[in-house]
């Protein structure tokens, strides 16, 4: 059970930074509550007392949402589920939807914030590789100023970030991908609701004949402390033609991907996959030519 | 506390009052509000029945802290079918026999309101998809996409109205006909109360302090700070129970409260009414215990051996019930087999996990009748084992059984209601405990955990000569239901086989584990498990179909079961060819199959699971792709 004092909903962030400083050492900041409140429970963190709740999802500019050609940057607020409603997020970040049909449920992602996922650095959120893939840029802000860092280095370790005392993860900035075709690749013990074993972003541009990997990119998580970007089969595939041998090759590159705690052999497997199912399916969905990819290659890999 | 000052429209209408920081809207909703049609299944965001729309949008109100309600727009169940007509939804709900216990059913109700909201003509597995958030426990769900897919074709007008009526039945002949429940209207629209729901003016809020040790000795308990305490009206202990404590389903073995040692972590040591559930938290964390630790024994057949720790004084030998059976001589028929097979086998223990975790209400009447409500699957029992506990007669101790939330064996034992009696006998006040999620999970029974040794003795036409089985089972730390589970393992152990030579023994061992009791099959899965895994085996080394091997030893009309039960009518052989037929099996030894199986991919195999149905039909993003 989370018991507080106080719940404060600041409506703007110099409010929420002035409660900061007025509760010290006696707060903590909460966005969509999906995590914090099932981790105040038996077995996990128990009962806890925290005198003060700083909610900062009101924030005006934890809501902002531009989506240009090349950039896109979001609110730390921003629901999940918006992923899937926005259309033309979905089309500037097009992994991002096949991530949110797989994020937890249609509930829970209505409440559910992009930063939250990125500062509970949970090894296995679902959001985080996208975002990855996006050389998303987290930007943060504090009573004295603002900085910003790139994802990877902000997520330091499993639940560990570079998120000072006094400070908010206020947005992302990341690159937009018009044009590619994205997917996502989970798996759990069962389909909602579940923590990833494994889960992979792939992002894929063809050339117009859809039968040249132009660009792509893959990250991946669940199966090692923190995400991580695949930029070795990025390298790989960039430029070659668009064959099921070439992604063959590439799921079967020596890249020692699975450093998990458990359940490697499987994972590997899984990866392997992963791999190859994802690139199919991105390389479809950006317009790849019918006769690029065998039908045993996808009845393979289906 | 600074209260919040909510401001929100509520099924409609305007609500302004204060509410505590901490609650979240669940709460608000149902113990402020008293709201209780959506329910709390897992507190922890898992199962979907607390799900409300939020301005529309389709929330799990345990997740959400009550400040984020300012201002909203907040329906629940309660608003969907408010002069008492049902929705279309909840009709073919009620019509497709959607609801069992019920306890899923105003989030699953919910899920499916809001699915057919963002696409009324979503295909099945799209239903699938959008009520993935929500979990059932007892359908097994076919019946909830029924009723979606009924109601999506009413509201679409591809199906008349009419198909959401009962079926004829004027000429009072209902057999053989699709009658529609009773019960499913006050289900499908969140009016009937679990006990969790009920309140009673002048109501205390109970909760218990359990044990962090398996196998410990109380040296003492000291519950002057938490009596101490303001709104706090009673603590109990083992020491407060005025009879002879102990209940169990068939030995009387476990005390309502830790009784001079522990022999579980979760096992109840003392618990406190106060006036709110807050309070009573805080009162329990305040109750000192001094534990002198004792050697815990885990495993059941370590507790097996001699010297191991004891659990029961009245048991030395750990053993809390040993089932054999013997027929004909086992030996003599291995040794006139053409092939003997042994193998090991081990199952675990399983929570029954009904969506309604325990909950119960207490109350002495005017009578003096001590009353209890609660959703026990055993209230006749309960009553006789509570009378004898709390020393009243018979006449002034009353059980009502509450609408059970799912019990699956898992509510027969009286785990709470004698803390419940205690506390309203002591308070002359109604009193009121529920459970949480973890708490259910802790310290309620499980399927028994088990390891058998099974040795098989076949001839080479597939005829079993000899079967003989040793089953150890993990029965925890109290007796609950495990000798009636040991006997049905025992009898059902060499399956619906007529097998001349049969030896079975089966033993439930106490160890310093959780409990285990009754679940759905009592015992019949362990023991068969190992005899059908067997069955196959042998139809591999013998190069039998696994079904002929089946018939070939099934028993027939007239023969006797090997605990001498003469059978009129024996079904088996129907209920064979009817699996067979209706997984389109194909036939043949298991050997004899390669890599690729003949009998899958045909129409009636599903197709393995994903998710991203939406996208193809909303064409929104594939279209964007």
């Amino acid at each position: 059970m989370l018991i507080c004092d106080e719940y404060l909903t600041p409506a703007s962030l110099d409010e929420a930074f002035a409660a900061m400083e007025r509760h010290r050492g006696r707060y903590r900041v909460v966005a969509g509550c999906t995590d914090t409140l099932p981790w105040a429970r038996e077995g996990r963190a128990g009962d806890v007392e925290i005198p003060v709740l700083i909610d900062v999802t009101k924030i005006p500019e934890l809501n902002e949402r531009h989506v240009g050609d090349k950039r896109v940057r979001l609110g730390a607020a921003t629901p999940i589920q918006r992923f899937l409603d926005d259309a033309a997020l979905g089309r500037a970040m097009p992994a991002m939807p096949r991530c949110a049909v797989w994020f937890a449920d249609d509930q829970i992602r209505a409440q559910a914030t992009l930063g939250g996922n990125a500062v509970n650095a949970s090894p296995a959120a679902d959001a985080t590789p996208c975002l990855e893939a996006h050389d998303a840029i987290v930007e943060l802000a504090s009573a004295t100023g603002r900085r910003s860092m790139p994802l990877r280095e902000f997520i330091t370790g499993p639940g560990k970030t570079q998120l000072a005392d006094g400070e908010l993860l206020t947005g992302f900035e990341c690159d937009a991908f018009p044009g590619y075709g994205g997917s996502f690749e989970k798996v759990g013990h069962r389909r909602s609701l579940v923590i990833s074993v494994v889960c992979l972003a792939v992002m894929v541009k063809l050339d117009r004949d859809g039968k040249t990997i132009e660009d792509t990119r893959l990250a991946i998580a669940g199966i090692r402390p923190v995400p991580r970007r695949l930029r070795e089969i990025e390298d790989l595939l960039r430029g070659k033609k668009l064959t099921g041998e070439l992604l063959e090759e590439a799921a079967d590159m020596p890249l020692d991907l699975v450093q998990s705690r458990s359940r490697q052999e499987y994972r590997r497997d899984v990866v392997r996959g992963f791999l190859v199912r994802g690139l199919i399916a991105a390389a479809k969905r950006a317009g790849a030519s019918p006769d690029a990819l065998t039908r045993e290659l996808e009845a393979a890999y289906g | 506390m600074v209260d919040i000052r909510l401001n929100a429209t509520i099924n409609g209408r305007k609500v302004s009052r204060d509410a505590k920081p901490h609650l979240r809207l669940l709460d608000f909703l149902r113990d402020d509000l008293n709201l209780t049609g959506n329910k709390e299944g897992c507190g922890a965001g898992e199962c979907g029945t607390c799900s409300v729309f939020v301005d529309g949008v389709l929330m799990k109100s345990c997740l959400m802290p009550v400040a984020k309600a300012q201002g909203a727009t907040v329906d629940t169940i309660e608003s969907l079918a408010k002069s008492g007509e049902l929705s279309v939804l909840q009709k073919a709900f009620h019509k497709a026999g959607a609801s069992q216990c019920g306890y899923c059913i105003p989030g699953m109700v919910m899920a499916a309101t809001a699915a057919l909201r963002a696409n009324p003509f979503a295909d099945r597995e799209e239903i699938k998809e959008r009520l993935g958030g929500n979990i059932c426990r007892c359908t097994g769900y076919q019946k909830i996409f029924d009723a979606v897919e009924l109601a999506r074709d009413v509201q679409n007008g591809r199906v008349p109205a009419t198909a959401l009526l009962e079926t004829d039945t004027a000429d009072g002949d209902v057999i053989g006909k699709s009658v529609r429940r009773i019960d499913a209207p006050s289900k499908v629209s969140g009016r009937l109360k679990y006990a969790g729901d009920m309140i009673m003016p002048g109501m205390l809020h109970v909760q218990v302090l359990r044990s962090p040790h398996a196998h410990a000795r109380i040296v003492s308990i000291d519950t002057s700070a938490a009596l101490a305490m303001d709104g706090v009206e009673s603590v109990i202990t083992a020491a407060d129970v005025p009879g002879k404590d102990g209940f169990g389903v068939f030995v009387h073995d476990q005390p309502i409260m830790a009784r001079d040692k522990v022999r579980y972590v979760g096992e109840a040591i003392a618990a406190v009414a106060a006036e709110d559930a807050l309070t009573a938290k805080r009162a329990v964390a305040a109750i000192k215990v001094v534990y002198e630790q004792l050697a815990p024994v885990f495993d059941p057949d370590a507790a097996m051996r001699p010297g191991a720790p004891v659990v029961h004084d009245y048991a030395p030998d750990n053993i809390t019930k040993h089932i054999p059976i013997r027929v004909g001589d086992v030996e003599a028929g291995f040794a006139a087999s053409d092939l003997v097979i042994e193998e090991s086998y081990s199952t675990q223990a399983i929570e029954h996990a009904y969506l309604e975790p325990e909950a119960g209400l207490a109350y002495v009447d005017h009578d003096d009748v001590v009353t209890v409500v609660s959703p026990s699957q055993n209230i006749t029992h309960h009553r006789h084992m509570l009378a004898r506990i709390i020393d009243r007669p018979i006449s002034k101790v009353r059980f009502i059984m509450s609408p059970v939330g799912g019990g699956f064996g898992g509510k027969e034992d009286m785990i709470y209601q004698g803390m419940l009696a205690l506390l309203a006998m002591k308070t002359m006040r109604p009193v009121r405990l529920v459970y949480t999620r973890e708490e259910s999970i802790i310290s309620t029974a499980k399927r028994h955990p088990s390891r058998t040794t099974l040795r098989m003795g076949l001839m080479r036409d597939g005829r079993i000569r000899a079967l003989a089985m040793r089953m150890v089972c993990d029965g925890g730390a109290y007796g609950l239901s495990t000798e009636g589970v040991m006997r049905k393992a025992a009898i059902l152990a060499a399956g619906p086989y007529a097998i001349p030579n049969v030896q079975i023994d089966t033993f439930g061992i106490y160890t310093n584990n959780t409990p285990s009791g009754a679940f759905r099959s009592f015992g019949a899965l362990q023991t068969q498990f190992a005899t059908e895994s067997q069955l196959d085996i042998a139809a591999e080394r013998l190069g039998l179909d696994p079904f002929e091997i089946r018939r070939i030893n099934a028993m027939r009309d007239g023969d006797m079961t090997h605990t001498k039960q003469k059978l009129g009518s024996v079904s088996l052989m129907r209920a064979l060819d009817a699996a067979e037929q209706a997984s389109g099996w194909e036939s043949g030894a298991p050997a004899v199959r390669g890599p690729v199986r003949g009998d899958l991919g045909h129409d009636d195999v599903r197709p393995s699971v994903t998710l991203g149905t939406r996208f193809a039909s909303s064409g929104a993003q594939e279209a964007a792709e």
